[in-house]
């Protein structure tokens, strides 16, 4: 009978159907609600380039070599070497300047760099009303090397 | 002076319950659609779970320009949304909330309730022609096609228990029902399958939304209307949901019989768990084809629910 076969996969469809859904309704929602419960960056995930600190003498890694600014597309790096007392031009950055505005994060200068100075942070939240405010100078980026390290050790990367 | 009184309570009574009951059917439909959908639904406005969305988007809708459309018929257009409210309201007159509370105990409850809710398809039409669009026209003459065709269904449905109690007073329904001792869903389960199926035609809700169809018809026959006009219509639907739910627990679960708890917290716990199978099943199922909604009222439900009625009668006659 056509009829009652085509009734009992109606019946049948209907209670699988809304089986389904109720049982999707009682799991957690797979939403993560941003400000309050962050999700974790995916590894090699890119947002700012941001200078690294030696962990022993806590200075930096850069030496002012200048091939990161060189290899910058939108020339948004700007630095200028140190100057001794003496005269002479020491092997460490008297300014290093991003602008984030120009900043394209395409990993240039991570890969121009033969020092290991540079690297790109897992910060993101990092808008702001001025463009002045994007223009970070050395310490700043020193300072999101940390920030970001802590958000990775929070998201269980081993580092 | 008292009967003035009276009713003038009872309208407010009525009026703050409507609010108050789209008030929480809309949080709670887009709470449980989130969740279907593995989403959390409001979560910001108000409160822990966003318990005051809707008074946001009250807000919102009563402070947008109200708009005309050109080639709108004024009359028509602006009086639709209050057309479909009014027998929204009308019928809370003849539910019994509880054993001694109901506002107005109708002979004729039961036939009350049917003629006024096919008023809700004038209010419908009135949209749909005044609107002078043609996806509003193509809205509304599907809604008439569809309402037209499950009322029928739907009376018949509940013919079956009118011809077990005799009585067309819905308290009286109930009485019987708490007088056996035995609510009418077990020896009426056809009566009942059929009469929820048409309660969710008649409230164009899917999987029988073709009124409406947004994929189709943009919004059916309210496409033309926003602010407080819109706020009007889904004010009326959501309180059309509550009230045929309240309908099939008075004809077929009880209605405010059961025990402890008194009559009108059984009576509100049963219609909106009614309710929420309505949202259940409107966010699982697709929406039907036209024809496939007609072949459904007209060659399934109305002979089932025929059959329904003269098993009944036959039943009762040589019992």
């Amino acid at each position: 009978m056509a009829l009652w076969e085509r009734l009992w996969n109606t019946g049948k469809s209907m209670v699988v159907g809304h089986a389904i859904t109720l049982r999707e309704m009682l799991h957690k929602p797979v939403t993560v609600c941003y400000p309050e419960e962050k999700p974790p960056f995916e590894h090699g995930s890119r947002s700012v380039p941001v200078l690294k600190v030696n962990e022993e003498s806590g200075l930096l890694n850069c030496v002012s070599c200048g091939l990161c600014e060189r290899s910058c597309p939108p020339s948004c790096i700007e630095i200028v070497q140190a100057v001794g007392a003496d005269g002479k031009k020491k092997p460490w950055p008297e300014t290093f300047q991003l602008d984030l505005s120009h900043c394209m994060v395409c990993n240039l200068c991570i890969e121009a760099c033969p020092f290991d100075a540079l690297e790109m942070a897992d910060v993101v939240e990092l808008s702001s009303y001025q463009v002045q405010d994007l223009i970070f100078d050395k310490d700043q980026l020193a300072e999101l090397w940390k920030t970001s390290k802590a958000v990775r050790v929070a998201g269980g990367e081993q580092i | 002076m008292n009967i003035l009184l009276a009713a003038i309570l009872k309208a407010i009574a009525i009026v703050l319950f409507l609010g108050l009951n789209a008030f929480v059917l809309i949080w709670a439909e887009r709470k449980i659609s989130g969740y279907i959908q593995r989403r959390y639904g409001p979560l910001r406005v108000g409160g822990p779970a966003g318990i005051l969305q809707s008074a946001a988007d009250i807000v919102k809708l009563i402070s947008k320009e109200d708009f005309v459309p050109g080639g709108a018929d004024w009359w028509l257009w602006t009086l639709a949304p209050a057309v479909s409210l009014v027998p929204a309201v009308l019928v809370y007159l003849v539910l019994p909330i509880g054993r001694t509370v109901v506002l107005q105990n109708l002979n004729i409850g039961l036939v009350f309730f049917a003629s006024v809710t096919s008023f809700t398809l004038i209010g419908i039409f009135m949209a749909g022609w005044g609107s002078n669009n043609k996806y509003a026209l193509v809205g509304a003459m599907r809604a008439g096609a569809q309402l037209f065709s499950y009322e029928i269904p739907l009376i018949l449905s509940t013919i079956g228990v009118v011809i077990a109690t005799g009585t067309l007073t819905l308290q009286g329904i109930v009485a019987a029902q708490v007088k056996h001792h035995e609510w009418f869903v077990f020896p009426q389960i056809i009566g009942f399958v059929v009469f929820y199926i048409a309660s969710l035609a008649e409230l164009n809700r899917t999987p029988f939304d073709l009124a409406e169809a947004e994929s189709e018809l943009i919004a059916g026959y309210f496409t033309e209307y926003s602010g407080i006009r819109w706020t009007m219509f889904a004010m009326a639907e959501y309180s059309n949901l509550f009230t045929t739910a309240a309908l099939g627990v008075t004809l077929f679960f009880g209605g405010w019989h059961g025990p402890w708890l008194p009559g009108w917290v059984w009576f509100l716990l049963k219609s909106y768990i009614l309710v929420f199978v309505g949202i259940w099943i409107r966010w699982t199922l697709p929406r039907v084809r036209i024809d496939q909604l007609m072949d459904l009222g007209w060659k399934f439900l109305f002979p089932v629910s025929v059959a329904n009625v003269l098993g009944t009668a036959l039943y009762l006659m040589v019992r």
